[in-house]
């Protein structure tokens, strides 16, 4: 990684935990809630995934 | 403030624009038709101001994407918090050419490349682009300073994709209606 996770974390936004909580809190939102179903929401995720060439 | 702004009494500035969204009249903002997710999503942008990068800094790399994706309402818009801290209209509008400008700080050059190359081709944000950027932010604002760039990145994005010209095109239905550009 370009970023380093700070000792005792594991990813490198555990730099930030209050701003990482509230990506964290969206993202679970996002997912948890909503109107879409899920292979929907996995489909987009997926293709973006693939589109921006990510391989995580 | 930019192209017809109001801040409404919980801090969420809207602009207007013209959507294809079947909006409900009494929408404050259309961002809020989300069925869930809205009240995180506000506390996100919130919070990437608030974690320590400087204000001037981020709205630059805010506008830049905004010019990139070429979105009038992100474009128009100032941020109050870069204004508390000193924007720059003169800077701004040096922005396209931040490459070559003596306007900007290295490390405000530094944090543009990382927007920009997110913006156009995040492949091609080089191991000494990632050094360069270093010399200038610590590991935390460098965290700070990507998530704030995804979410200027994903919010520009949304907003050009939900507005659309008066004429809507072809046989659209178009819908006169507000969104949100930044809560503070």
């Amino acid at each position: 990684m370009r970023i380093h996770a700070p000792e005792g974390g594991q990813s490198f936004l555990d730099h930030q935990p209050e701003l990482f909580g509230a990506f964290n809190r969206l993202y679970g939102r996002l997912w948890t809630d909503g109107s879409l179903d899920q292979p929907t929401k996995e489909t987009a995720r997926l293709r973006n995934a693939r589109v921006v060439d990510c391989k995580l | 403030m930019g192209r017809d702004e109001t801040t409404s009494d919980d801090g969420v500035r809207t602009a207007a624009i013209t959507t294809w969204l079947p909006v409900p009249e009494g929408t404050t903002d259309v961002l809020a038709m989300l069925p869930a997710g809205y009240d995180e999503l506000r506390t996100l942008y919130r919070s990437v101001w608030e974690a320590g990068v400087d204000a001037v800094t981020l709205e630059l790399c805010r506008l830049r994407i905004a010019m990139l994706l070429r979105s009038p309402v992100d474009a128009a818009t100032r941020d109050p918090r870069a204004i508390a801290a000193g924007l720059d209209e003169d800077v701004v509008d040096q922005l396209p050419a931040w490459p070559t400008s003596d306007r900007f700080t290295d490390a405000q050059r530094g944090a543009l490349a990382l927007a920009e190359q997110f913006v156009i081709d995040p492949h091609g944000f080089t191991d000494d682009d990632a050094l360069a950027a270093h010399a200038h932010f610590t590991e935390p604002q460098l965290a700070t300073l990507t998530i704030a760039i995804a979410v200027f990145d994903a919010l520009t994005r949304v907003r050009c994709v939900l507005t659309t010209d008066d004429g809507g095109g072809t046989g659209t239905a178009v819908t006169a209606a507000r969104i949100g550009v930044a809560f503070t």
